[in-house]
């Protein structure tokens, strides 16, 4: 993270088009070497090598996206870059996204080298990946509608392949069919809503479709069912309430570490897209008489942290528990969307994007606890993790790390991307949402505590014996922790460009 | 020159933290090093205190020369808009005057320690002397203050001192018990003065004593209706001086609890329990101090309220008789002095509620050296009596401890005020305000007589308590064979002595009045110092804003009154006392003398408010911590994990249900939103 402290420049250097698209390029052209690597041997069994170049993609991407970022390419006063006619949009927002895809990405293909040892189409798994990666970073760059489809499509296939990638394991093949069903229907639900927001507008660019409202419509009610579908189908990529039903499914039968892309950086990918369009498109200075979306979100930010702290509350097994901690962290992160056009929209944005950015590092390492669980094959519910504390300290100090974070607790950055989420709520006078984000909070307390309990407090029946401390998925793991602990101190550096990066998009 | 003069005045003031700092260190040394050194941190506390005394004698040099200070030196909390909360240095004539008294006490006290402690082989001592370290560095830090806020900090830890010193035996039963007391007490005050230190930043949006933009300035430009920036404050619905009156006794409430005034007296008497250094140090001359010290502080502001002043003179008038009856009948030689020294902070109280500013000071200044003198030569007797106090048991100890009976004859005669020790002058002039300012005030005339009856009895007490200990035949085996005194003891005694008998000498009005001669230094000296914060603005600003005025009267003929009743008062105790062997004449008072000596049941009626209305209220939080908060918690937690348990059960793990909700879930927000934009119309 260090290229962040590089000044920004005023005016970006003239670039080509392939160099402010380079994240995208890399991601999606290790996919295809891997692919290549595959067709000529499919039998490989060198986990090694796959592992090596899938990881070298992603953190290649990740300096490449840190190097834009600190070059200020799309900032400042040039403005963003709109690339192939405005179909791509390179902003700091879609480098700042790009950054915790990658970076996630890297964590879980480091953890994944372990996690799949002994197990075929390793090539597979690793090209989905970085296909699934290539999607969202595409979504966090796209400029129109059906750039919008496309890359949400791309990011999403993959992810149902991978869901159910332990074609063996009955739930991991049912999980992913379940999200498969699940997803077709949102993307129907996505692709009407897109085709009525046309309908009304004629037009699919974001800015096209902002500029063309701006001037007032007589079809108010058709509009308004069209964004609301498109939000729709931003809440299922989101895991929002009530399109979430498939994510505790999804993310238990899930691979571990599938789990942990998936809730950290699909859900990312969502918002970004959701903050894109609605930002822009949708902003509220332009539909606010007619559409008042802002509400929907509002109620959605609501129900969605209610629901996804309360069931969390009541699970035996972590990671289903950590499934539905996610569905909550949703509803926090939504709170920046309602929070919109009450005259601190950089703010709240900015608040959102910085929880996502360490909720991607705080979720991911959490989630790969759990794999390295699963690898050391000690059980799913929270009394087998009984005692671990002592077998494996280093770890377990991380997961205490992550654990209090995502409560928000000042051991990382969770603790002061929920305060500012706080703020921009009481700021825009979202009292109500402010309340419940505390309320839900406190009883977050109580299933996080409950892992540390496990962990450090109760004894071991005896009956674990753990075999092995796994390199990659440790090393996974504790890079995690340290940069979710720096990003407590770190975290105002990182909130000066998620901030500035928000507040582009209102200028 | 000029020049050379200026960066000394400007040193002198960059050295001043160093005043409170010195103590500090002892406090470090003795806490942390004091038992492998060979006075167990006397020497360090001697020599810090020493230091500190040589830095106000400095300090009092420089504000002599015209030069003041008043900086902040550590800003703690700042906020552009409200308010900040700060440390800083207020150095002009009033707090260099008590930075000289705090330190020499403190420097003689430490001193006397090692006769009285360390020769007498008590254990525990680096936490004694540690205890002593940092209850200086709190007090001076006290009188250092620039603000109000500064102030409470160092008032809390010279409260917290005062539990560590006076609880030194805790293995005992009484000490801890009466250090608790001390403690509890003076807490209670401290409520009303938190309160009150909050309620003036929320009224001032600042607690600085002196300046222009400080609350005493701004309190009376509101009042003046001068505009500026005093013009509109929130007053709470109150009229100003109404609000600045509650203001002030909120403020009072600490006041009376560390000064020991009615009806927070209780715990000083039992806080001698404490070794008698400490006495000398708290419950003379420094702590107790601070109490009617921060009235001084912050006169310019009780200055706007007559309201305030008259209760401030009536409890200090009403005190100073009430206690003074008490000390008639006691037996214990520091029991005498604990009543002795509530009754004359009293005095103090009435002096500065009564318009007598610079009487009020000077009175602290005389009791806290004759005081610290007569708590020290106790701590002599008491040496020499091996740890007995009972008046009874003592008797003829003139001949045997020639130079303790000396100088505790020299405060004795100050104490009562017998002409020309210090007391006559101080206390004859603080009545003497009473009674000009009375004459046209009856209530303040009615503070001014019990003050007046309070001297016949301080005359009596004073002498029982001299001629029971020193005079007559020897009435114990101990008291015939007293233990010999070193020059430790001795040494502070004699200072002290000095200085109970000349002090009185700076500020002789009565002598001024008669002769015309520029002889009240005192009035001199207060009547300097920052713009506001002199005696000379306060008696305009008494006379303007409080309505203060005084009759034409000779001071003269008012001492001679009061000294009248102060040598009949020692008259009568020698005619009753003097014998070679004295009776219990207190005896005849009768049921009178049982209500003295159980304090007038003080502290029956206290404890049997604490155990019924505080039992109770602690009760009733207790049943609603317990039935409503907790239940709330409880009830929170079980409907959490109740509808916790539905939101699993919705989870049926069937895809068609997942799709039905979900759809429906959508068609219900777009019939909400719907609903709410009008869209359907």
């Amino acid at each position: 993270m260090a290229g962040l402290t590089l000044p920004v420049l005023q005016t970006a250097p003239p670039i080509s088009d392939w160099v402010a698209v380079a994240p995208v390029l890399l991601l999606g052209l290790t996919a295809l070497a891997l692919f290549v690597v595959d067709s000529i041997d499919p039998d490989s069994s060198n986990s090694a090598a796959l592992a090596g170049t899938a990881a070298a993609g992603t953190l290649l991407a990740l300096v490449a996206t840190l190097l834009l970022l600190a070059g200020g390419v799309g900032q400042g006063q040039g403005g963003a870059l709109r690339l192939y006619g405005g179909q791509l949009i390179i902003d700091g927002m879609a480098l700042f996204f790009t950054v915790i895809f990658t970076s996630v990405a890297t964590l879980v293909i480091v953890a994944s080298y372990d996690y799949l040892r002994d197990r075929v189409y390793q090539a597979e798994y690793y090209m989905l990946m970085l296909l699934a990666a290539t999607g969202m970073a595409l979504m966090a760059a796209a400029g129109s509608l059906a750039t919008v489809f496309v890359s949400l499509e791309l990011a999403s296939l993959p992810s149902y392949a991978l869901v159910a990638f332990m074609k063996d394991n009955r739930g991991s093949v049912e999980a992913g069919l379940k999200y498969f069903l699940i997803g077709a229907l949102s993307s129907a639900i996505f692709a009407y809503g897109i085709s009525l927001v046309y309908g009304v507008t004629g037009q699919l660019g974001l800015e096209a479709i902002a500029q063309q409202l701006s001037g007032g419509t007589q079809l108010v009610g058709v509009l308004g069912v069209g964004v609301l579908m498109v939000a729709g189908g931003f809440a299922f990529k989101t895991a929002s309430v009530p399109f979430h039903f498939w994510a505790p499914e999804a993310y238990e039968g899930a691979p571990a570490p599938v789990s942990a892309f998936l809730s950290s950086a699909s859900k990312a990918a969502g918002f970004v897209v959701a903050f894109r369009v609605f930002a822009v498109a949708f902003s509220p200075e332009a539909v606010a008489q007619s559409v008042d979306w802002t509400l929907a979100f509002w109620l959605l930010a609501a129900v969605t942290m209610t629901v996804g702290n309360f069931a969390a509350a009541t699970q035996d097994k972590v990671k289903r528990m950590l499934a539905y901690s996610s569905v909550g962290h949703a509803g926090y992160v939504l709170i920046g969307l309602a929070a919109l056009g009450g005259g601190q929209d950089g703010l709240v944005l900015g608040a959102s994007m910085l929880h996502l950015l360490v909720y991607g590092f705080m979720n991911t390492g959490a989630f790969l606890f759990v794999a390295l669980a699963e690898y050391w094959e000690v059980g799913r519910t929270f009394e087998d993790y009984n005692g671990l504390g002592q077998q494996a300290p280093i770890a377990c100090v991380a997961m205490s790390v992550f654990m209090l974070s995502l409560a928000g607790i000042p051991v990382g950055g969770g603790f002061m991307s929920k305060y500012f989420i706080l703020i921009g709520a009481v700021g825009t006078g979202h009292f109500v949402l402010a309340a419940l984000l505390l309320v839900n909070s406190a009883l977050s307390l109580y299933y996080y505590s409950r892992v540390l309990r496990a962990l450090w407090v109760e004894d071991s029946d005896g009956s674990v014996a753990i075999e092995g401390y796994p390199l990659g998925l440790y090393a996974a793991v504790v890079g995690a922790a340290i940069v979710t602990f720096l990003l407590l101190p770190g975290v105002f550096l990182a909130s000066d460009v998620a901030t500035a990066a928000a507040s582009a998009l209102f200028a | 020159m000029a020049e050379t003069a200026t960066s000394t005045v400007a040193f002198a003031f960059e050295v001043a933290p160093a005043i409170a700092i010195l103590p500090l260190a002892s406090f470090v040394i003795a806490l942390f090093a004091g038992k492998y050194l060979p006075k167990r941190g006397a020497l360090a506390g001697i020599t810090a205190t020493g230091g500190s005394l040589l830095l106000s004698l400095w300090v009092m040099l420089t504000v002599a020369g015209g030069a003041y200070y008043n900086e902040e030196i550590y800003t703690l909390v700042s906020t552009p808009d409200s308010f900040d909360l700060h440390f800083g240095l207020l150095l002009d004539p009033l707090s260099a005057l008590m930075l000289v008294i705090v330190s020499l006490v403190a420097f003689l006290v430490h001193l006397f320690s090692l006769g009285y402690m360390n020769d007498e082989g008590e254990p525990g001592l680096p936490r004694y002397y540690a205890g002593l370290g940092l209850f200086t560095f709190s007090m001076l830090s006290f009188v250092l203050s620039d603000n109000l806020f500064m102030s409470f900090v160092f008032f809390e830890l010279v409260g917290l001192c005062s539990w560590l010193l006076i609880g030194h035996w805790y293995r005992e039963d009484a000490p801890p018990s009466a250090a608790k007391k001390a403690f509890l007490v003076t807490r209670f005050g401290d409520y009303f003065f938190l309160v009150g230190v909050v309620a003036i930043f929320a009224t001032f949006g600042t607690a600085t004593f002196a300046g222009a933009e400080s609350f005493p300035t701004l309190a009376e430009e509101a009042l003046a209706g001068s505009g500026g920036a005093g013009g509109e404050l929130p007053t709470f619905g109150l009229s100003a001086q109404g609000w600045f009156t509650v203001l002030g006794l909120l403020v009072l409430g600490g006041v009376l609890g560390k000064s020991a005034q009615f009806p927070l007296h209780t715990w000083l008497p039992d806080a001698m329990e404490g070794p008698t250094p400490v006495s000398a140090l708290i419950h003379a001359a420094t702590m107790v101090a601070a109490g009617v010290y921060l009235v001084a502080r912050m006169y310019g502001f009780y200055a706007l309220s007559p309201t305030a002043l008259a209760i401030v003179a009536f409890v200090g008038g009403f005190t100073a008789l009430f206690a003074a009856s008490m000390a008639v009948v006691k037996r214990d030689v520091k029991q005498v002095l604990a009543y002795s020294t509530i009754s004359q902070y009293g005095y103090m109280m009435l002096g500065l509620g009564a318009g007598g500013y610079v009487a009020a000071v000077f009175h602290l200044m005389t009791h806290a050296f004759f005081k610290a003198l007569l708590f020290l030569g106790a701590g002599a007797v008491i040496i020499a009596m091996h740890h007995r106090q009972d008046m009874w048991e003592m008797g003829g100890l003139k001949n045997k401890l020639p130079v303790t009976y000396y100088t505790f004859l020299a405060g004795s005669l100050a104490l009562a005020g017998i002409v020309p020790f210090a007391g006559f002058w101080s206390k004859d002039e603080v009545l003497y305000e009473a009674l000009v300012h009375g004459l046209n005030d009856p209530l303040l005339l009615a503070a001014y007589l019990m003050g007046l009856t309070a001297v016949f009895f301080t005359g009596f007490y004073t002498f029982r308590m001299v001629l029971l200990t020193f005079h007559g035949e020897p009435r114990t085996h101990t008291a015939r064979n007293p233990h010999s005194l070193g020059w430790s003891v001795k040494t502070p005694l004699v200072v002290l002595g000095i200085l109970a008998t000349v002090i009185g000498l700076a500020n002789m009005t009565p002598i001024a009045e008669a002769t015309g001669l520029e002889i009240e230094f005192l009035h001199t000296w207060l009547e300097h110092g920052l713009e506001g914060v002199n005696s000379e603005h306060y008696g305009e600003v008494l006379e303007t804003v409080a309505g203060y005025s005084a009759a034409e009267l000779s001071p003269l003929l008012a001492a001679v009154f009061s000294l009248s009743l102060a040598l009949a008062g020692a008259g009568l105790a020698y005619r009753l006392y003097s014998g070679d062997r004295p009776e219990h004449h207190t005896d005849r008072l009768g049921a009178a003398k049982r209500l003295l000596t159980d304090n007038y049941y003080q502290d029956e009626y206290q404890v049997w408010i604490a155990q019924t209305l505080g039992t109770g209220v602690a009760r009733a939080s207790d049943r609603f911590d317990q039935g409503v908060v907790d239940g709330v918690v409880n009830g929170v937690s079980s409907v959490s994990l109740f509808s916790g348990d539905r939101v699993r059960r919705v989870q049926t793990g069937i895809v068609s249900n997942y799709a039905t909700l979900l759809t429906l879930g959508l068609v219900a927000l777009l019939v909400g939103v719907g609903l709410a934009g009008g869209w359907f119309l």
